[in-house]
């Protein structure tokens, strides 16, 4: 089937802005590096010391030989700390003229005013933005760099920080452990509901550049917090890397989502670690977007470590030409009567590549726990392709597991419905599209669901048949 | 199993793991100061030896994710890990150390 692209093959982002950070660190990480990052941002004896032992964790991990293909990236090439600019603004104002454009053309300032609780706005390696709503701030609601709440909230940070997601974990973790800066920090009180979203927003200018932000969220006992997160970057010939932490405790009776509309360059490295833990009769969502990057491996997941604990993961993976998204969940049943639920779509069009590839893990005390994973891909063409990997541990006898998948092309049959009805063969393909990734876009924001569909760009003129 | 005899105690090293090996079982054996405790050596989060570990005090971390046990109690004190691992009880009598590995 000769088709246009499903998804538009045309990246809407790529623009760049030139040079205008006021420090550009050299190529290259070394000890110095990342010396100099905790020197520049005047931290304390402890988070040296954590990024210096991640460093050497870093340096002894082997590079995973699983997953997506990691040949062309290169270490030694990619600039690890660039600030954008001297301070952090209050107003859109205060924003330098050129990173306000940027945001501006994204669309940020606009979504502010419309129906966000917060936005953080990070521009290479720093914050340049960030405001949250008086209300919230009342309530006692903490929602700020991660930057500033080492300096404002120290004593929350270093109990936390690292608690979920050790450098020791992975080669990516280590990396980021050893030279973050920025990325959010989420603090919801006990109690305290809002589900007004919390956004930040994350744009890599530079070329070669790599980001690695770092979120905290603790959400306390029967809070309730939404957070979003979107990402784009230039379109360079040369690679980028993105590689953030997130950490996230959801404590008892608490409620927290994470939505990702990632949208980076088909140029980007993706290489994220995304935890939870949820305590007893917590909540944890993650409902995350994967629509670009070069390679995306990214499995973000549940830890229920507290009886009645429940998980659930929400994805969709869209890859084009020259694309590979390795995506999928993980769900830890560590207690009992938690249960999980895991829905992944993809869509591989162009010769792109998407893989699913989770695990379910059944602790010998997750007594009557339940997990449900279903997968579904759509393949466009002859080109494209996918697998679908998920690993099930179960060592409790009275847990249950269900697992379905599903590989489709887009069904004659449908079609064949549908036009007789007097749809246009364009009309149909795009209907019966919009119905597959439903269950996504109808768990977002609805301007994000606008968003998502526009992203998701059905030209399909004379493409079936 | 009895208790089985497997060192003297002054060849243990204070503050760094050791490997013991009886029948089938690998042991992780420590050293805190005069006492002696024995776990599991294979990690419960992934395949690894905690005796390949960093020991700080009471609390080993295991050298593959950095999840950490209590030598103690065997408890996960740290994620990844989340499960515990088992405990050995260890006994000194004239100077060498004894491990029963229970089945």
């Amino acid at each position: 089937m000769a088709s246009k692209p499903i998804v538009n093959d045309e990246y809407q982002y790529g623009f760049n802005d030139g040079d205008v950070g006021v420090l550009k660190f050299q190529r290259g990480l070394t000890r110095q590096t990342v010396e100099e990052i905790s020197r520049i941002k005047k931290e304390p004896k402890w988070m040296l010391d954590f990024r210096l032992h991640a460093l050497d964790v870093f340096f002894k991990k082997p590079m995973p030989g699983w997953g997506g293909n990691l040949g062309t990236l290169n270490f030694d090439d990619i600039v690890y700390y660039v600030k954008p600019s001297e301070n952090q603004g209050r107003t859109w104002e205060d924003v330098p003229q050129a990173i306000k454009d940027t945001f501006e053309r994204l669309g940020i300032p606009e979504a502010e005013r419309k129906f966000l609780a917060g936005v953080s706005a990070q521009y290479e390696s720093e914050v340049v933005y960030h405001s949250i709503r008086e209300d919230l701030k009342e309530k006692g609601i903490i929602f700020t760099d991660t930057d500033s709440a080492l300096r404002e909230y120290p004593e929350l940070v270093r109990e936390y920080f690292g608690t979920v997601i050790p450098p020791e974990d992975n080669k990516f973790a280590a990396l980021n452990s050893a030279v973050w800066s920025g990325g959010s920090f989420v603090y919801i009180p006990k109690g305290v509901k809002t589900d007004i979203p919390l956004q930040a927003y994350f744009r890599i200018n530079s070329e070669n550049m790599g980001q690695f932000e770092r979120t905290l969220i603790i959400a306390e006992e029967d809070s309730f917090g939404h957070y979003v997160e979107g990402c784009t970057a230039p379109i360079y010939s040369s690679e980028s890397l993105h590689s953030a932490v997130v950490e996230i405790l959801v404590k008892d009776g608490a409620r927290m989502r994470y939505t990702t509309v990632q949208n980076w360059a088909p140029n980007v490295y993706n290489l994220v670690t995304k935890r939870a833990v949820a305590y007893k009769n917590a909540t944890m969502e993650w409902v995350d977007g994967n629509i670009g990057s070069k390679l995306t491996m990214k499995y973000p997941s549940v830890y229920m470590v507290g009886e009645g604990a429940k998980g659930m993961v929400l994805s969709i993976a869209v890859a084009g030409k020259g694309q590979h998204q390795d995506t999928g969940a993980k769900m830890i049943h560590a207690a009992p009567h938690t249960t999980s639920t895991i829905v992944s779509k993809s869509i591989s069009q162009h010769g792109g590549k998407t893989t699913y590839r989770g695990l379910v893990h059944f602790a010998p005390n997750a007594e009557e726990a339940k997990a449900n994973v279903k997968c579904d891909t759509l393949i466009m063409d002859d080109d494209s392709t996918s697998d679908t990997i998920p690993y099930s541990e179960v060592s409790n006898a009275n847990a249950e597991m269900e697992h379905e998948a599903t590989v489709t092309k887009v069904s004659e049959e449908a079609l064949f419905y549908l036009t007789s009805r007097g749809l246009s063969d364009e009309e149909a393909t795009r209907m019966i599209i919009l119905g597959f990734i439903e269950p996504f876009t109808r768990e977002l924001p609805m301007e994000f669901a606008v968003e998502m569909n526009r992203l998701i760009k059905f030209e399909m003129e004379g493409a079936i048949g | 199993m009895a208790f089985t005899r497997v060192m003297k105690a002054a060849e243990v090293p204070s503050g760094q793991p050791t490997l013991v090996v009886l029948g089938d079982t690998e042991v992780a054996l420590f050293r805190v100061e005069d006492e002696f405790y024995a776990i599991d050596d294979l990690c419960s989060h992934a395949e690894a030896s905690l005796s390949e570990g960093e020991q700080y005090g009471y609390i080993v971390e295991c050298p593959r994710h950095g999840g950490r046990f209590d030598i103690r109690t065997g408890k996960a004190k740290h994620f990844p890990a989340f499960s515990p691992v088992r405990t050995f009880p260890v006994k000194v009598e004239d100077g060498d150390v004894y491990i029963d590995v229970l089945d």
